[in-house]
């Protein structure tokens, strides 16, 4: 909508306004250090006023050559590194990456052990979609919502902590299964009762008090619509993907891990409040995310088996055979990927890594355009991206 | 004002000065009064909205300096900002980067003199009080306008032409809001307004009249547009340019900016209890004790209003501020002018 | 024109609601914690500072080893039965609390412990030294470390916890050890 009436201005920066005096348009740099983009990206913008002409993001302030350090490492100590990519989701980012050494390993993980990959995964991406709730009600300039939602994360880290010791990065999966078992019976019990209580409560409240406020419908309602064919043509996945009303999620069409054996549905925008595909779609697509999660958490808490944890031993190095294995998994952010290349030792010859951030960014140089900065604003934030993801 | 002359009058022995030097020692004292007044109140509501912003969001706010729920907080924060480096930029405008934070001061500074604290204390007593509050009060346009232009900075830009629109916008849904209190008074002396609303609390102006039931909220949401808060944020929107007009801002200069919104804020507080809940006059009537006390509560209420909305609500965008002043509250407001006329007239009221 | 009114009535409730949520936060008990005097309950299996026995390092270098980051620093001298431990040192501008240290070590000397706010003020000093060869050797040869009375890795198929003798024993412990307080 905004786009449309805005390209039929778009001329104006060349005509002359008055005569005699001639505007231009103005160059803003937004970023590397700004509120908004969520890190380190950095927006070179072409303003005309308040109006967006020209986007480019800028990456590379958080590289961290986490590709190239993979091939000088062994697969087990590059598990850590993957914590670093998507440091909201780590727990999914792991994820990826064990799957793709399990495929080429070819090892029978204990079904305990997809369980508690699956419970923690699940918790992660609570965690996650939280975090990006919070930060795009800030986006938004509601503040309180970001107190709310990070309230609720520190019990989902509280729950991570008592099983896999850390708060942020976890290290949690190992290649084979997961490097500990529940720490106490206690432990399910606190799962299931935080998962309650996000469902019955904290979600409602959350919707009330952010989702359904009408404020925050007509910031997005209609902004920063991505069709269907621009969400294709652009490689976009996860939530910006089923914002735009496309059902596709790996857990359910590519399934991986026990995820086939649980039951849940797949969340899309429906354009309820404008366009499908705007950024309230995105941003609702997160909300019902965080339901079906619980919901597959209390399922796989409640089928969990009995048995080990890993399958191989904790200490034993991991070698692999030579040859090549592409795993795809849903972090919160979208399809997360990992390419392992493997000579047959116990470092990858290469590991590319297709982290969903990366590809749902570069869509922004095409929407962002003819945007007013404070939908541009908007727009990054119902992306929902992770700097540490898109520079690796 | 009087009791002060008199008071100068009568230390100095009648006949020392003549009537202007008294006029103008009066004047200063008052003058200095006011302003550490207004200091005073921009250091607790800085406080105040911490805690306030705190316990709604589940934390617990300043908690250290000075023991008792951080109450020092404030003061050691204007502490620090005295102390901290008057930075420049290179490239801005010297003059005039200097000089807004003090226009912006002088805007919201000025228009404390027509307040009615009590009934016989109002620093200066106009005819026009309350439209001369809202005359000078514009002035922090212009001193926005020019931080933003003078920073040469252009988050800075973005957020001074946005405030500029924005306040020139909102003054008017905040003027006619105040119309209808005005035609019952039939005087703009602020005193005046006040003492019509005598004898408890149904008589205040906003129960008299449904149509000036709706005004004050016309007035309440245009006040926060006023003094620049959330949800109507837009010179500052520090999610989106950085910090607006005050990008470049340090020390003193910055705390100008700081002192004169809260000022601000405690001002419009200040008028909507003066010219809407009744002034000094104690809801139950006969029991005003201490009428500046009372008035003081009221403003005092209704910034914890203005802070319960801030940290609540999101932000809107520049445009549907704009679509919101002059589709929304302007017809409304207009409309509470001659439906409060009607109602009036039906009322046998005028 | 229904639409104008219904937009003023939805804007007017919404923000009513969120109002009321907000406000009923106000009379709730904060979640947050007064940091230092508050302290977080830490689970048993909380990575914090590592903590190395120095009782019980035969200085095998899996540790080491196994460090994705290289964040473990030993130093040996001499062979056989005369090698000596001379420097164990974990540079903490490294380390990533990953805990894989403490997974392979045979003999359980380190371990995370749950300290987790140390600050210092200089870059070098985050790198803690455990061993000071000025004061201490300790020696890595099994017999030779039976014979001065230090913990010996027990074989698994004993099952017999020995830790206790070599609890009994005070630490050897460097100035730089102490400064940081490690003490689990």
């Amino acid at each position: 909508m905004a786009n449309q009436e805005t390209k039929m201005n778009s001329g104006w920066a060349d005509q002359d306004h008055v005569p005699g005096i001639k505007s231009e348009l103005m160059e803003l740099n937004m970023g590397p250090q700004h509120p908004a983009t969520h890190g380190v990206l950095r927006l070179l913008l072409e303003t005309d006023g308040e109006i967006v002409h020209k986007c480019t993001p800028v990456l590379g302030y958080l590289h961290r050559c986490a590709e190239k350090i993979a091939e000088g490492i062994n697969y087990k100590q590059f598990v850590l590194y993957t914590d670093r990519f998507d440091y909201l989701a780590p727990v999914c980012c792991n994820h990826a990456y064990v799957t793709a050494v399990e495929k080429l390993m070819d090892v029978e993980v204990p079904e305990r052990a997809e369980h508690l990959r699956v419970i923690t995964a699940e918790l992660s991406r609570i965690a996650s979609h939280l975090i990006a709730l919070a930060t795009f009600g800030l986006d938004m300039g509601a503040w309180t919502p970001l107190l709310y939602c990070f309230r609720e994360r520190e019990a989902i880290l509280d729950l991570l902590e008592r099983i896999a010791g850390g708060r942020m990065l976890y290290n949690f999966f190992v290649p084979g299964g997961v490097r500990y078992d529940v720490p106490d019976e206690k432990w399910t019990a606190d799962v299931l009762e935080f998962v309650t209580m996000l469902e019955t409560k904290k979600v409602k409240d959350y919707n009330q008090l952010l989702s359904y406020n009408k404020i925050f419908i007509e910031r997005l309602a209609d902004v920063g619509v991505i069709s269907q064919q621009d969400a294709f043509d652009y490689g976009s996945t996860g939530p910006v993907l089923r914002g735009s009303g496309v059902s596709f999620d790996c857990r359910k069409d590519d399934p991986y891990s026990v995820y086939p054996k649980f039951d849940f549905e797949v969340p899309v925008g429906r354009g309820e409040m404008g366009t499908v595909g705007d950024c309230w779609d995105r941003y609702m697509v997160r909300v019902r995310e965080i339901e079906q999660s619980c919901r597959i958490i209390r399922q796989a808490v409640d089928t969990m088996p009995g048995g080990e944890v890993h399958a191989i031993g904790l200490t034993k190095p991991v070698k692999l055979p030579a040859g090549a294995a592409y795993s795809r998994t849903e972090s919160s952010k979208g399809e997360l990927g990992h390419y392992i290349i493997s000579d047959g030792g116990q470092m990858p010859f290469r590991n590319k890594v297709r982290s969903p951030s990366f590809c749902n960014l570069q869509i922004i140089e095409k929407i962002g355009v003819g945007q007013m900065v404070s939908d541009l604003v908007a727009f990054i934030g119902s992306l929902d991206i992770v700097l540490g993801e898109i520079d690796r | 004002m009087n009791i002060l002359t008199e008071m100068i009058r009568g230390w100095f022995g009648p006949d020392k000065m003549s009537d202007q030097m008294v006029l103008i020692l009066s004047a200063v004292t008052l003058a200095t009064l006011m302003f550490v007044v207004m200091a005073l109140c921009a250091l607790v509501f800085t406080w105040m909205e911490r805690k306030v912003a705190g316990f709604i969001q589940s934390r617990y706010g300043p908690m250290r300096t000075g023991r008792w729920h951080g109450w020092a907080q404030a003061v050691a924060d204007m502490l620090k900002i005295l102390g901290k480096e008057d930075i420049i930029p290179a490239e801005a405008n010297r003059f005039f980067f200097s000089f807004a934070p003090i226009l912006v001061l002088l805007g919201s500074l000025l228009a404390w003199a027509a307040i009615p604290w009590s009934p016989n204390f109002v620093s200066a007593d106009l005819d026009l009080g309350l439209f001369y509050i809202f005359a000078v009060s514009s002035l922090a346009i212009i001193g926005i306008l020019m931080a933003g232009w003078a920073s040469n900075n252009k988050w800075a830009l973005y957020g001074a032409a946005r405030g500029a629109a924005q306040m020139v916008s909102y003054e008017i849904p905040l003027a006619l809001a105040c119309i209808p209190v005005v035609m019952y008074t039939g005087s703009l002396n602020t005193s005046d307004i006040v003492i019509a609303q005598q004898g408890g609390v149904l008589n205040w102006f906003l129960f008299r009249n449904p149509f000036i039931f709706v005004a004050f909220f016309m007035y309440f949401i245009a006040s926060i547009a006023e003094t620049n808060r959330g949800p109507f944020d837009m010179p500052e929107t520090e999610s989106e340019l950085v910090a607006g007009y005050h990008t470049e801002y340090t020390g003193m200069r910055f705390a100008f900016f700081f002192l004169s919104e809260y000022a601000n804020l405690f001002l419009v507080s200040l008028i909507a209890s003066m010219v809407f809940l009744g002034g000094w006059w104690s809801p139950i009537p006969g029991t005003d004790f201490a009428p500046a006390l009372t008035f003081i509560i009221k403003g005092v209420l209704m910034v914890l209003l203005n802070m319960w909305v801030r940290w609540t609500l999101p932000r809107v965008r520049v445009d549907q501020l704009m679509y919101l002043c002059w589709k929304v509250m302007i017809p409304v407001s207009l409309t509470c002018v001659v439906g409060a006329g009607l109602w009036m007239m039906w009322r046998g009221q005028a | 024109m229904a639409r104008y009114f219904v937009d003023i009535w939805q804007a007017v409730s919404s923000a009513m609601v969120g109002m009321s949520i907000t406000i009923k936060h106000i009379w709730k008990k904060p979640v947050t914690l007064q940091y230092p005097e508050e302290r977080q309950v830490l689970s048993p299996r909380f990575r914090g500072f590592v903590h190395n026995d120095m009782n019980k390092c035969d200085a095998c270098q899996i540790c080491a080893r196994t460090c994705p980051v290289d964040c473990i620093y030993i130093e040996t001298e001499g062979k056989g039965k005369d090698r000596w431990l001379t420097r164990y040192a974990i540079d903490y501008n490294k380390c990533i609390w990953c805990s894989m240290c403490t997974e392979g070590c045979p003999a359980n000397s380190i371990t995370m412990s749950h300290d987790y706010d140390h600050s210092v003020y200089f870059r070098e000093s985050l790198v803690y030294e455990y061993v000071d060869p000025t004061v201490k050797k300790i020696p890595c040869h099994k017999e030779k470390r039976i014979e001065l009375g230090y913990h010996v890795m027990v074989k698994p198929e004993k099952k017999k916890p020995v830790e206790k003798p070599a609890a009994e024993k005070p630490a050897p412990e460097s100035t730089e050890a102490d400064d940081k307080g490690e003490t689990k």
